[in-house]
């Protein structure tokens, strides 16, 4: 899908700022040894990870996540439905029920890049606050004279609070589209964009109320680096969201996704986005995520509480969440 | 002191990563995961060294850390570890228990969860008359502890946890006040009450709680029927019931077990009804009502007691008539 071209696409941009730092060991002597499978520590920075089935290091990986997410930018959304079949829609709606946003949350979309969490979030908590609005003029159909004078008294406070969502990706690309896609929705109040990368968030500590990443952490290189980042980010009581692949639980049904995975889906991705690789590596890297179990182990390590998850579609998608206490 | 302990933890944590050290085999990854642990135990110091924040979380986190890390190392070592381990689950819940019982900063500020989710609804109750019984008022209510809104996710039961966090607040209130009338009769500072009045003073303490939210009472009524609810509100009844009858000084041990918190639960739900739609003077029509039906069972008891002496009465003249015409048509004699 596309949420871990955008974590690839952002472990592309972390890698390429280390690589900044790193550039006096010899970039060029380090792809040329490195790029074996063989645990090779050449540099004390320069370690291996997986890109899919492969292992690359980290500055390779870095790259190679940006170039697939350049690429497939545009035909994003058009893959995300072709691939699950519209189901990821489902999905993230319901993310937002389990979330139930109340009014005046800040929310945090990390690798949100174009904006499906985002845009949830804010028709959520506009509906919140119509049906409030509504019970608040029902019960108010009657007043007494008291009750209109206090009206009266009190009309010069602040409103309702407003509601912000930050939408953060490393990909500049994915931004554009989803700023080109909430322009045609007609919304624009209380969203912004921000580039950046998940293992170093360019937001201050206690900013905001929920995190959420979409299908997105699967593709970050440190997972428990971008963990610790969103315990720093959110408020006290805050709550973390990680929406993601995961394993399935049932063998009949685990049978049929790993056929439909590695058959179907780089198919589709080569007809519809003409990149067969970047589907492969999307399928692979699924794989190589931790399951539902471990990966609750993680978030508690990094420091949450109350952390559950709840399984979709048979274990295909979980939905983890953690609260900052 | 806290130095002293930290020194101790890690003492105690190189003496575990020694013990799966000394098993014979050591491949490539146990050797990677060892330094593994290293790496994370003294990056965990450095954590508890410099962090500002509240010790408390640190603390509980350092030993869920801690446990889980002890855990995680013997599992990669397993096939040795079984012996090693047992000794070394001891050490991991050692350090947890002298922890708690250390005097000082951490001791007040650890909390658990469930502690952290009764501060929040017992603070989300003052928003109730505004919002009613809902997700609003819990968000209200963390709010107001510094809480983001959004940690109103902790309560999987919504509005529903929030009710019946205020039922068992109820409960336990009334069974300190009628501990605290039961001292004092004891102490002979007080006269014992007749049961009918106990009753009566019992259920209206109890009622007169709900006078702050009585606006809102019927919609926290329907939220204790829905059906996911209801054997919580029953438990709570019945514990209601139960500790009413215990401290009106019911001992028996048969039927009337059963048919005297029978008879309680109907009164007390009746009158709570009767409650919601009251709108006399400080209830006064409520109590009326409360009175009446206590008077009721009263009465009922009593008259139970006179039908059944009657009806033995009247069993026994009958077989006396039975006797009599068996004499008088000579049924009865031997031939």
């Amino acid at each position: 899908m596309a949420a871990p071209m955008r974590l690839l696409v952002r472990r592309v941009i972390r890698l390429s700022h280390r690589n900044i730092h790193v550039s006096a060991a010899g970039a060029s002597g380090r792809s040329g040894c490195c790029w074996g499978t063989s645990p090779c520590r050449c540099f004390s920075d320069d370690r291996n990870t997986h890109f899919g089935f492969e292992t690359v290091p980290e500055a390779e990986k870095a790259k190679r996540v940006y170039k697939v997410f350049e690429n497939v930018a545009q035909k994003y959304d058009v893959m995300n439905d072709a691939m699950s079949l519209g189901i990821h829609r489902l999905w993230k709606d319901t993310l937002l029920h389990v979330m139930h946003p109340q009014p005046g949350a800040r929310l945090l979309d990390v690798g949100g890049g174009t904006g499906d969490i985002a845009f949830r979030f804010l028709e959520y908590v506009c509906s919140q606050q119509e049906r409030q609005k509504r019970r608040a003029t029902r019960s108010m159909q009657t007043p007494s004279w008291q009750d209109i004078s206090n009206n009266y008294s009190t009309e010069d406070e602040d409103g309702p609070r407003e509601s912000r969502a930050v939408v953060c990706d490393i990909n500049k690309e994915m931004l554009k589209v989803g700023k080109q896609k909430a322009d045609s929705m007609g919304i624009g109040a209380g969203l912004s964009w921000v580039v950046g990368d998940a293992e170093e968030l360019p937001f201050d500590d206690d900013q905001f109320d929920i995190y959420t990443i979409a299908f997105g952490i699967r593709n970050v290189t440190h997972i428990d680096q971008a963990l610790q980042e969103a315990l720093r980010v959110l408020k006290p009581g805050g709550r973390f969201m990680c929406l993601e692949f995961s394993k399935v639980t049932n063998p009949v049904l685990a049978r049929l996704y790993d056929a439909y995975s590695f058959q179907m889906i780089p198919v589709l991705g080569e007809v519809i986005a003409g990149d067969w690789k970047s589907y492969q590596y999307l399928v692979e890297s699924i794989r190589k995520f931790p399951d539902q179990e471990e990966f609750k182990h993680m978030i508690e390590d990094a420091g949450f509480y109350c952390v559950q998850y709840y399984n979709f579609t048979g274990g295909v998608v979980a939905l983890h969440s953690g609260f900052k206490l | 002191m806290a130095a002293l302990l930290r020194g101790l933890r890690a003492g105690r944590a190189i003496r575990g990563l020694g013990s799966v050290v000394a098993a014979p085999t050591a491949t490539t990854p146990q050797c990677r995961s060892l330094r593994r642990s290293f790496h994370c135990a003294a990056l965990r110091l450095q954590d508890e060294s410099k962090s500002d924040k509240p010790p408390s979380s640190s603390s509980t986190t350092y030993h869920e850390h801690y446990q889980a890390h002890t855990t995680e190392q013997y599992t990669t070592a397993a096939s040795q570890g079984d012996s090693a381990s047992d000794p070394a689950a001891e050490e991991a819940s050692r350090p947890n228990t002298s922890y708690q019982d250390q005097s000082g900063e951490q001791g007040e500020e650890y909390e658990t969860e469930e502690q952290l989710q009764a501060r929040i609804l017992t603070a989300a109750l003052e928003f109730v008359p505004q919002h009613g019984w809902s997700m609003e008022a819990i968000a209200a209510g963390a709010e107001t502890l510094g809480l983001s809104s959004a940690s109103t996710g902790m309560f999987y039961n919504g509005a529903g946890d929030l009710v019946l966090h205020f039922i068992a607040q109820c409960n336990s209130q009334l069974t300190e006040i009628l501990a605290e009338q039961h001292k004092q009769v004891q102490l002979g500072q007080a006269e014992p009450k007749k049961t009918a009045d106990f009753l009566r003073d019992a259920v209206e303490t109890r009622l007169r709680m709900y006078i702050p939210y009585i606006e809102t009472w019927p919609q926290a009524m329907s939220i204790l029927l829905l059906p996911h609810n209801i054997p919580d509100s029953l438990k709570h009844l019945s514990t209601l019931v139960d500790d009413i009858w215990y401290y009106a000084g019911d001992r028996s041990t048969d039927m009337n077990w059963y048919t005297k918190r029978a008879a309680l639960t109907g009164i007390y739900n009746t009158t709570e009804l009767v409650m919601v739609q009251d709108s006399s003077p400080d209830f006064q029509d409520t109590w009326n009502f409360l009175d009446n039906r206590i008077q009721d069972v009263v009465n009922m008891a009593s008259t139970a007691k006179q039908v059944q002496s009657t009806g033995e009465a009247v069993v026994q003249g009958l077989m006396g008539a039975a006797v009599t015409l068996k004499n008088l048509t000579g049924v009865n004699q031997r031939r």
